[in-house]
């Protein structure tokens, strides 16, 4: 996020897409309720309705994969409408011309028919958002998760600079990060191309920076993507795997592919919380700390690197992620002997100029963490990014244009399929399964039809359905909802009983490398 | 012996050394991280408790678990059997307890002490001896004098502790609380009528330095005449975020779940939860039926049953002013907007 | 009515005697308690309902379906809906069951003396006036005459047909069944169970309708029966909620003001009417 959560409360007009938000992230919904509550707009972009639609002041219910087309919609409409800002777009980016050449051709009659969304409403949005002075987007994986996410994210970005809807408090694009660490892992080099900070395996500086630190020689070429590894096949490059607190078995597409590499690997090790079904592949598991066991930093969507104190002590057997890393280590001959995290929290500080100034000592007590970049101890840590530069110098527009789902329904597999979280489970539920409580309010994947679509299919609620893509095909209880628009379905990745990544499908972003888990085309059937 | 009594500051350590020989003592207490929470003093000499703060718990689990086991179960040969846990409550002193709290107490009794007697409630509550300590300033969110629960209490309490500078007045409730200053009456010294007389100025204050402006009655008259529009229980469930902190937070919410936890084929134990009403799983049924409307009524039944219910059935509401939801609530569906909005016309 | 003044929540072991397939999706149980003296010692009435545990299943109210005028056993009629009734279908005889109760309050039968008893039933709704009707029948001076409309799904999902058959050969007694929807070899009336009014003669000042059956169809078999003169004080049902304590202590079984386990189960519609109940909703 290039803004503090607390800071979409004092927004005029938020543009959320992409984001079931109150399901994914409560705490960020609780702030646009507080906006809402103090007269802001709220505009939400979803293919589905949800609880926040329903909070919307406008609801563009988008046909998937369409938010290009909306968003370059949105901005010619600020252009005709002479609510562009002039002076940021000549101080601040660079490439507009470019951006204003696409937007020219664009014909908002054919937004309209692409996006399935009336243009009164875009209009609307538009006008709404280029007119608040304060205004923040908010995007999750509905933006990501396509073949077009970095596209999609660069409009998004076009979009804000366009409006000057940057660079200052309470206004800017906000990506929220799910997992309560993950934002941590990308900072710490969890990422095949960088070090920790973001700083770049093939750039020599930071290498040797590194090679000088680790006392030891680093391989210059970038590592292997989650998918290049977990796809690469029985014959594929990998001959072992370390996972940790990852469940591709479930979580990646193709399921059929992720197995066949796991089982034809010579070794793997997997360390959870629980015997997950990856760790059920393994030949050897740690059993780990969960996060009450153990000692630390988590750094949330916001940047905020926050402590974490053991509140128990490890249950029998376990260790610490840190504990299970230095001992392999230390056994495959490199050794590793970190006192605390407090030490690794130093070497952190040391090598990683966004955390040069956070060590445990500034964390502790009654404060709440640092945000980075916090580059020397005396830093205050950074509230909000991008003020009064941008990292990379002047904001670049880059004109994005319309890049469609790759599998768009067709005669034989009518019907989109998207798929996405329940609020009561998290990820792959290897930890919320356990929980009697939450079994209890969601205890399995429904796949969500329109009253419509069942009508004319003669589904009834809980009927078991068969559902196929060109991939594979699961059986799943129906839900008869007006969540989905006709010619769509919906459903939860949660559940090893209804693996819905047999039937998603695996071609990615070509920059990201992310999937479009958002968009495929499935076929729907009573289940005999 | 009945009456007033005064207690010295200097000696309040001592006085709470000699009851903990026979009991155990429960204090809010800041823990090392700087949160107040009532909790069993360990050791009294290092006990931090703390009255400047608003404990972030009430007593409610020390009589009502978060999670009991109610039962172990063993199903083999032809039998299946269940056999009551066997661990006795100890003897415990509730010292420093807030008005509110007391009488959240006293709202429990009506409901697991009522025509049913719950043995595992009743139990560790024959067990209690209650101390409260009147509230000269109200905390932040507090609002007991709308929910007429406070800052003062006249009853609900063994012994009951108002802070008069370098003095406590000791005031004596029930039986026990009798008892208990009888036996350790070196402490206590009789209340003079100025001291007494101070304790009603000190009331008279407290009265007026709320600092929220609650209209709890209006809102229970409107309920009561069925003047609260469904749309304001509907604007609430779709902001209502379903993590039922304010039921957990809640002294006075006692409603629970029951599941069995399977320890190996052929046993295990049964366990009484907390649960919240604002859950859909409260009331779906087998078969996935909900008399509830969960997007559009999530919330009704706990704000009908705490100003509309229990003010039919036990004469009060069994909302006590406490405040803390509306800490806890991040989906603003707190009890004071609630009273709020349904007071309005 | 409560026979107990203190809970500890402890069932009594209690075992299968038989077990009765009324249908692909419903079974009776006849169970006794293992403990002889328990089993004598149990007092209940048609309305009243136990707390059934399952190994590992957790509690379940169950409705008596017998009468207490047969002794031998008491038998709960169950349809198979969640896990704890889905673990119960795969029990056979000889099986073990924990029992507590009997909960709730039973349907007055000492006001129903002297009438005339209507009673429709949808689905599984037959099981609690399996009770009542077999109570009636062995209190046979005590009732006037008695009407059972029967409504099922389909043809095949009839259930009690044994209770059926002697319910059809008794005086005194016109037993008719409906479907909503026909199958081969079905003869009989097809349509809502409500249709079945138009074949029966009945008096509604000196009648009762008692009706039990899914949400939807309680509440509209109530207003027909409204319709057709029936005062809300002589219309009775019983309310299904999901349920834990079974005490009215736990409030699943909330309703309006009241609880099911307490207040209820058995409830006039003069009652329910002033309460919002989602059945008449």
């Amino acid at each position: 996020m290039t803004n503090s959560i607390n800071e979409i409360e004092e927004a005029e007009v938020i543009l959320a897409t992409g984001s079931n938000t109150s399901e994914a992230h409560p705490q960020i919904a609780r702030r646009m309720m507080t906006a809402v509550d103090k007269g802001a707009k709220l505009l939400v972009i979803d293919p589905r309705r949800t609880r926040l639609t329903e909070l919307a002041d406008v609801h563009l219910q988008i046909q998937p994969g369409s938010d290009i087309p909306l968003m370059n919609g949105m901005m010619r409409i600020i252009l005709d409408e002479s609510l562009a800002d002039r002076m940021f777009i000549e101080m601040r980016t660079e490439n507009f011309e470019a951006l204003q050449e696409m937007l020219n051709k664009i014909d908002l009659a054919e937004v309209e028919r692409i996006t399935g969304v009336p243009l009164a409403e875009i209009r609307k949005a538009a006008i709404l958002y280029a007119r608040a002075r304060r205004a923040v987007i908010c995007y999750c994986l509905g933006i990501t998760q396509h073949v077009a996410g970095t596209k999609n994210v660069q409009t998004i970005a076009n979009l804000a600079m366009l409006t000057g809807n940057v660079e200052k408090e309470f206004t800017g694009v906000d990506p929220l990060r799910g997992q309560n660490n993950v934002q941590g892992a990308c900072d710490m080099g969890a990422l095949p191309n960088v070090y920790p900070g973001y700083q770049k395996v093939d750039d020599i500086a930071c290498r040797e920076k590194f090679s000088k630190a680790w006392c030891t020689e680093l391989d210059p070429a970038p590592g292997l993507t989650l998918l290049d590894m977990t796809h690469s096949g029985a014959n594929g490059p990998m001959k072992g795997m370390f996972i940790m607190g990852e469940n591709p078995v479930l979580s990646d597409p193709l399921l059929d592919k992720v197995e066949e590499t796991l089982s034809n690997l010579e070794f793997l090790a997997v360390a959870d919380i629980f015997l997950t079904e990856t760790a059920q592949f393994a030949h050897v598991v740690f059993p780990a700390a969960s996060f009450a066991e153990k000692g630390g930093t988590f750094t949330n969507t916001e940047r905020r690197v926050q402590m974490v104190r053991p509140a128990i002590a490890p249950i029998a057997d376990c260790r610490t992620d840190s504990e299970i890393i230095s001992e392999i280590s230390t056994r495959m001959g490199y050794p590793m002997s970190y006192e605390s995290s407090t030490e690794i929290m130093e070497e952190i500080a040391l090598l990683t100029p966004i955390y040069g100034g956070i060590i445990h000592q500034r964390l502790g007590g009654d404060k709440w963490g640092l945000q980075w970049p916090c580059p020397d101890q005396n830093h205050p840590g950074t509230p909000f990014l991008h003020k009064h530069y941008f990292t990379r110098g002047k904001g670049h527009f880059i004109p994005g244009e319309h890049t469609p789902p790759v599998e768009p329904p067709c005669e034989d597999f009518p019907f989109f399929l998207n798929t996405g979280r329940v609020y009561h489970h998290y990820h792959t539920g290897t930890m919320t399964r356990k929980s009697e409580a939450l079994n209890r309010e969601s205890n399995q994947a429904l796949l969500q039809v329109h009253p419509d679509d069942a009508k004319r299919l003669q589904i009834r609620e809980g009927d078991i359905l068969c559902v196929a893509s060109r991939r594979g095909a699961i059986q799943i209880p129906a839900q008869i909802t007006h969540a989905v628009a006709p010619g769509s379905v919906y459903t939860s990745f949660h559940f090893s009983e209804t693996p819905v990544n047999r039937l998603t499908i695996d071609t990615q972003d070509p920059i990201a490398k992310c999937p479009e888990y958002k968009v495929c085309a499935v076929r729907i059937e009573k289940a005999p | 012996m009945d009456g007033m009594y005064i207690l010295s500051k200097d000696h309040l350590r001592s006085f709470l050394r000699k009851i903990n020989k026979a009991n155990r003592l429960v204090a809010p207490i800041v823990n090392r991280h700087g949160d107040t929470l009532f909790s069993v003093i360990d050791d009294l000499d290092y006990a931090p408790y703390e009255f400047n703060q608003q404990s972030q718990n009430g007593i409610k689990s020390f009589f009502f678990p978060q999670q009991e086991t109610i039962a172990t179960y063993s199903s083999q040969d032809g039998d299946y059997s269940f056999t009551a846990p066997s661990d006795e409550p100890e003897p415990t002193v509730y010292f420093g307890v807030r008005s509110c709290d007391l009488m959240a107490i006293m709202h429990m009794d009506d409901v697991f002490m009522g025509e049913i007697k719950d043995q595992q409630y009743m139990a560790k509550r024959q067990q209690a001896i209650l101390i409260g300590l009147n509230c000269n300033h109200p905390f932040e969110n507090c609002f007991c004098n709308a929910t007429k629960s406070g800052p003062f209490l006249g009853s609900g309490f063994d012994l009951q502790f108002t802070d008069q500078g370098d003095n406590y007045l000791v005031q004596v409730g029930r039986e026990k609380g009798a008892a208990l200053l009888k036996q350790w009456n070196q402490f206590f010294t009789p209340a003079s009528e100025e001291q007494i007389q101070n304790q009603y100025q000190l009331s008279l204050e407290a009265m007026a330095n709320f600092q929220l402006n609650v209209h709890a009655d209006q809102a229970i008259q409107r309920l009561q005449n069925g003047q609260v529009p469904e749309e304001i229980w509907q604007s609430l469930s779709l902001r209502c975020q379903d993590c039922g902190g304010c039921a957990f937070i809640c002294p006075t919410c006692t409603c629970f779940t029951i599941v069995d936890r399977k320890l190996s084929a052929d046993h295990g134990i049964r366990l009484r939860n907390w649960d919240a009403c604002t859950f859909s799983g409260f009331t779906r049924m087998a078969g996935g039926h909900n008399p509830v409307h969960h997007k559009t009524q999530s919330i009704k039944q706990r704000f009908m049953h705490k100003l509309c219910h229990d003010v039919k059935e036990h004469g009060s509401p069994s909302c006590v002013g406490c405040g803390r939801c509306v800490d806890i609530c991040f989906g603003g569906v707190d009890i004071v907007r609630f009273i709020k909005m349904a007071g309005e016309d | 009515m409560q026979t107990i003044a203190t809970e500890n929540y402890l069932p009594q072991s209690a075992i299968i005697h038989k077990i009765i397939n009324e249908n692909s999706q419903i079974k009776t149980f006849e169970i006794v308690f293992a403990n002889q003296a328990v089993h004598d010692s149990l007092k209940y009435l048609p309305g009243q309902f136990m707390m059934v545990s399952v190994p590992h299943c957790g509690e379940a109210p169950i409705s008596f379906s017998s009468s207490p005028t047969r002794t031998d056993a008491i038998c709960l009629s169950v349809r198979k809906a969640g896990q704890l009734t889905s673990a119960m279908h795969d029990l056979k005889a000889g099986d073990n069951l924990g029992l507590r109760g009997p909960y709730g309050t039973p349907f007055d039968m000492v006001s129903l003396k002297d009438r005339d008893l209507l009673f429709v039933a949808g689905g599984i709704g037959l099981a609690p006036l399996r009770g009542v009707i077999n109570y009636c029948l062995d209190h046979r001076n005590d009732y006037g005459q008695i009407f059972i409309l029967y409504g099922s799904r389909l043809p095949s999902d009839i259930a009690f047909h044994e209770d059926i058959k002697l319910w059809q050969q008794e005086s005194g007694i016109t037993c008719l069944l409906t479907v909503d929807a026909s199958e081969p070899g079905w003869d009989g009336s097809v349509g809502l169970v409500t249709k079945l009014l138009a074949d029966i003669n009945i008096d509604p000042s000196k009648s009762s309708g008692i009706v039990c059956g899914p949400p939807m169809m309680i509440g509209a078999t109530l207003k027909e029966l409204s319709n057709r003169g029936f005062a809300d004080e002589n219309l009775i049902t019983t309310m299904e909620r999901y349920m834990k304590c079974g005490v009215g202590i736990c409030r699943h079984c909330h309703l309006d003001d009241k609880l099911v386990c307490t207040d209820g189960p058995v409830f006039t519609r003069a009652q329910l009417k002033t309460m919002d109940v989602a059945e008449l909703r």
